[in-house]
């Protein structure tokens, strides 16, 4: 799995590519969400479009990761999800954990009406 | 007692490709790809491909992560018998098995259950395919067979 990141406005956003399935993945994406609560983003937005699966392990990965964001007040947020990947949020009941987005603007805009501020990015 | 793979049965096999591989996720997409190309030889729609698909890389993450805890010498091996528009699967490891009623015994959609980061694996090939059982055997391992069958079968009464 490949994680690519970008600060749009105050929201974080990560685009995983690849498949989500634990081992290394784990730690990449505990590593690029704590870096961006260290730098004070508290709005986090994770880009699942090139993600072709995820298995268990990498559910626990997302789960551990929207527990972390929101122990620092912060939201973490979903985008274009696959059908299959949806399929197994539904089975599991993530659906009701995550919020899902399926567009970049929507999900943006969705931020702006939740409590967390995040700085912008320095220049 | 779960059913048998199938070169330790009487079957011939002939509708069967066995795979195995070394204990390392990075090769659950290649099965990822192997079993997508055998569903949808067999017609199964878009949705049942991934519902299979999906349930094998679970059995074999369990495999990989619990079954041989990442030792990569020890392979877990894979059968996809096609009877028709049945497809029966099995997946082993070598490893020393696990208490089936432990590690199911929490629902993972339920509120206590629904942020642990794990447990959901049998949980998910369960509510994926139409039969999931365990073959636990002290010193010779674990094997899952589950299936799939193309379309649902028929009220046996009609």
């Amino acid at each position: 799995m490949k994680i690519k990141q970008e600060a749009i406005g105050d929201v974080y956003v990560l685009r995983l590519s690849g498949q989500l399935m634990g081992g290394p993945d784990a730690d990449a994406v505990r590593e690029t969400i704590l870096s961006a609560l260290n730098q004070g983003y508290k709005n986090l937005l994770v880009d699942l479009k090139d993600v072709s699966w995820v298995n268990s392990t990498g559910l626990g990965i997302l789960i551990s990761s929207h527990i972390t964001v929101s122990n620092n007040g912060g939201f973490l947020k979903l985008m274009r999800v696959s059908r299959r990947i949806d399929s197994i949020f539904m089975v599991t009941r993530l659906n009701t954990v995550f919020q899902v987005f399926d567009s970049e603007p929507d999900a943006l805009a969705s931020f702006q009406g939740d409590s967390a501020s995040s700085p912008k990015a320095e220049s | 007692m779960a059913k048998s793979p199938p070169e330790s049965s009487n079957g011939s096999g002939q509708n069967c490709i066995k795979l195995s591989i070394p204990s390392r996720l990075e090769y659950l997409g290649v099965l990822d790809q192997l079993v997508q190309a055998i569903a949808e030889q067999m017609d199964f729609d878009a949705d049942a491909r991934d519902a299979i698909a999906n349930s094998v890389i679970e059995a074999a993450t369990n495999a990989v992560q619990h079954g041989h805890q990442h030792q990569s010498d020890l392979p877990v091996s894979f059968w996809f018998e096609m009877k028709g528009d049945l497809l029966d699967i099995w997946v082993h490891d070598s490893g020393p098995g696990f208490d089936l009623d432990e590690v199911t015994a929490a629902d993972p959609t339920g509120p206590e259950g629904l942020l642990r980061s794990r447990g959901r694996g049998i949980f998910i090939m369960r509510a994926m395919m139409d039969e999931v059982e365990f073959d636990i055997r002290q010193g010779e391992g674990v094997t899952v067979h589950m299936c799939k069958q193309v379309t649902p079968p028929s009220d046996p009464g009609a």
